[in-house]
């Protein structure tokens, strides 16, 4: 069965990235959107106000987080700043950056006057050498490093992402001590995931063999100078002791909807069998294909509860840099729990959990040792439903009865019901499910490039 | 090509082992997998050979209660038939119902005393037997110590050999007998960990149930309910015809709601595993 390893959708809701542009200045090397670089269009001003405004309506998201290609030659992104900040009830406004034009202190802080409160700066080498090399483009290493240190004059919150290969891999440790003086909010580490060049004919692929120690050993830097840091798409058993700064956590991206046909997908031999199966994605298809399934490094963890086949991606945790140990479980979704608030309990029932995507709002409701998902998908007449409220359609789905549980299966269908009810009393037609990821048809495109495709 | 075939009210759902599956879509005007198969056999140029022995079969045994595999050596196209009554329930669903059922279209010529307790009779077809009219040998699948082990025996008119023992697993629970079992070779040599992701690779783990089986002459490895992008992508790979697989291209979203099976037979060329027979099933 395809798991969420296969559809990649461990999604953290709390965030919307908006990709604005599509041209970079930079060229690098594992660039996972070298082809539809020029080519996809960024979201349409009408199409982003619509999510802000829909967000001002309904908050969803906490942050809204722009990028593309190279967000900062984005013409009209002072614009996209302006609507963000005035009409979409954002928390935190966050540029995805290479750094470069923030050597230019003045542009540096417009954007900072302009609401820009968190930047995600690339770094992906620890000098402009090996930096460079890999942006292939002379100078760009002292350029961002010059926009990381006015964004440390202004006072923001610097974070930083390298993207992990053969390229960079054995100068991670390296990286942490270039970073560390900037006490960023964290650093993130992204292994590369290989969506153009699915044979790695560019040999970026970093085997498990080098990239955990060097991983481990930048991990340990970071600890000892007191940088906080995540990991993405590296197995979480090759982070030794570090395993726990595993994040796989992705915001609502919208973006062009064939980007997400070349994502990679994921697995691991021993999913079922590690405690950590449901978070830890495992190795890219394109990895196992190249080095093999890792059965010998991969040491999985046992499991202390009994493996189940995910129908969804689970609820991750906050990754507010700024107090991401305590803040609210993205799960914490308070609109969508009042939808349900008070329906279990009076029934010997609880609300287990809330899983929400662009696509499906999940209530996991409980009864002893039997649970039942109550799924809202977006209103659509054209497909049977259980019920209808004015957004949503809804259905319930993954009864798991214990043998001999008619109590207990009596309560949930009780529950179901009382769900049904209440969401169907509750919900005023304001509240947004999406049915597709991302923009489709032709608008997506830019013209020049689709003709040069026919 | 001939009309498609669009699913209909009374349609089922079945894997290659007559298991039943719920449609993994609302399969309401969508294709039946069976369209593979025909244009498989347009391919090999034995449609018309071919349909009026399926045709028999279907009114005989019933509408998806046939399990056909279509199979691929790298040069040559080549079917089976396969027909199941575990609970020994249809006596058409017997060698000598089938034999019987056919017999205006294909002559089965070996014997099967009854009480043996197979699960499962197959037959082979291709040009030659569609040409000469007559089946020179039958497959009969037998169970093991356990529902989801078994052994087949080829059966001709003067002959009976063991083919083969199989056990089917669930991929990711009992991985370790998984890989136990495929680790357990004379044909294939694991040393290199490409090997492994060769024989089960990533996009074919991502199944519901894989059976391993050992054969006289190589290994073979089954993935039974992977989808249709997974299919698409073993076809793909494993160089099937380029025209079933832009049909199917074409097709998958009209696909989606079916589970498909494939299976490999695998020998080390060299250093390397190769697949030197494969094949997909579905349900007619």
């Amino acid at each position: 069965m395809q798991s969420y390893k296969g559809r990649f959708e461990p999604t953290r809701f709390e965030d919307l990235t908006v990709t604005v542009d599509f041209h970079c200045h930079s060229a690098c090397r594992f660039c996972i959107v070298q082809e539809g670089m020029n080519l996809y269009k960024g979201v349409p001003f009408e199409r982003f106000e619509q999510a802000v405004d829909e967000n001002g309506k309904a908050p969803r998201y906490r942050r809204v987080t722009f990028t593309g290609g190279e967000v900062t030659l984005e013409k009209r992104l002072f614009d996209y700043l302006r609507v963000a900040r005035e009409r979409g009830g954002f928390e935190h406004i966050r540029l995805q950056t290479n750094g470069r034009r923030l050597a230019d202190r003045a542009f540096a802080e417009r954007l900072v006057e302009a609401g820009v409160d968190e930047f995600f700066v690339s770094l992906h080498g620890p000098d402009a050498a090996t930096q460079d090399y890999i942006s292939q483009r002379k100078g760009s290493f002292d350029e961002a490093w010059a926009g990381l240190t006015n964004l440390r004059a202004l006072g923001v919150t610097i974070m930083t992402n390298t993207v992990l290969t053969t390229l960079n891999v054995d100068h991670l440790a390296r990286i942490v001590d270039t970073v560390a003086p900037l006490e960023p909010a964290r650093m993130e580490w992204w292994n590369y995931l290989p969506m153009e060049d699915k044979a790695d004919e560019r040999g970026l692929i970093a085997p498990l063999s080098r990239l955990g120690p060097a991983m481990i050993a930048a991990l340990d830097r970071a600890e000892t100078r007191g940088v906080d840091c995540a990991v993405k798409y590296v197995p979480r058993c090759a982070l030794g002791r570090h395993g726990h700064l595993i994040d796989n956590t992705q915001p609502d991206v919208v973006i062009v909807e064939e980007f997400y046909d070349l994502y990679p997908k994921f697995a691991c031999l021993y999913e079922a069998k590690c405690e950590h199966g449901e978070a830890c994605l495992g190795l890219t298809h394109e990895y196992v294909h190249k080095y093999g399934w890792e059965t010998d490094r991969l040491v999985p963890t046992p499991r202390t509860t009994p493996w189940r086949e995910p129908e969804d991606g689970l609820a991750f945790g906050s990754d507010d840099p700024r107090g991401a140990r305590d803040a609210a479980p993205s799960a914490d979704h308070p609109a969508w729990r009042a939808l349900v608030d008070g329906v279990a309990e009076p029934l010997g029932a609880e609300l287990e959990g809330l899983l929400l995507d662009r696509r499906r709002c999940t209530f996991r409701f409980r009864a002893g040792e039997a649970s039942v998902d109550v799924v809202l998908t977006k209103r659509s007449e054209d497909r049977p439903a259980l019920a209808r409220s004015r957004s949503f359609d809804l259905s319930y789905r993954n009864l798991v009865l214990p043998e001999g549980a008619a109590a207990e299966r009596a309560t949930l269908v009780k529950v179901v019901e009382a769900a049904v009810r209440a969401i169907a009393q509750r919900d005023g037609g304001a509240m947004l499910l999406d049915e597709r990821k991302g923009l489709v048809g032709e608008d997506a495109l830019r013209r020049r490039a689709r003709e040069r495709r026919k | 090509m001939p009309e498609l075939r669009r699913s209909a009210a009374g349609d089922r759902y079945f894997d290659y082992c007559l298991q039943p599956y719920r449609p993994r879509r609302p399969p309401e005007g969508k294709l039946r997998a069976d369209n593979l198969l025909l244009h498989t056999l347009e391919l090999a140029g034995l449609r018309d050979a071919a349909w009026p022995a399926l045709e028999a079969l279907i009114e005989g045994l019933g509408r998806d209660m046939v399990v056909w595999g279509a199979k691929h050596d790298g040069e040559r196209l080549f079917f089976e038939l396969y027909v199941y009554d575990p609970q020994k329930e249809d006596p058409r669903a017997t060698v000598s119902g089938l034999t019987e059922l056919l017999a205006p279209h294909l002559r089965i010529l070996p014997r099967v005393r009854e009480t043996v307790p197979y699960m499962m009779v197959s037959f082979d077809l291709d040009a030659e037997i569609l040409a000469s009219g007559e089946v020179r040998e039958l497959n009969l699948y037998l169970t093991g110590t356990d529902a989801h082990e078994g052994r087949s025996y080829v059966v001709r008119e003067d002959r009976r050999e063991l083919a083969n023992t199989y056990r089917f697993l669930r991929p990711k629970p009992e991985i370790d007998t998984v890989l136990g079992l495929l680790r357990s070779s004379l044909f294939l040599d694991y040393e290199d960990p490409r090997v492994l992701a060769e024989v089960m690779p990533p996009e074919l783990f991502a199944c519901k149930r894989v059976c391993v089986a050992k054969k006289r002459l190589r290994d073979g490895v089954y993935y039974s309910g992977i989808d249709v992008d997974a299919l698409l992508w073993f076809l793909e790979r494993r160089g099937w015809p380029r025209s079933l697989v832009d049909f199917t291209r074409a097709h998958a979203a009209e696909l989606d709601h079916l589970y498909f099976d494939v299976g490999l037979d695998f020998e080390m060329r060299g250093a390397e595993a190769r697949a030197t027979k494969t094949s997909f099933y579905g349900t007619i």
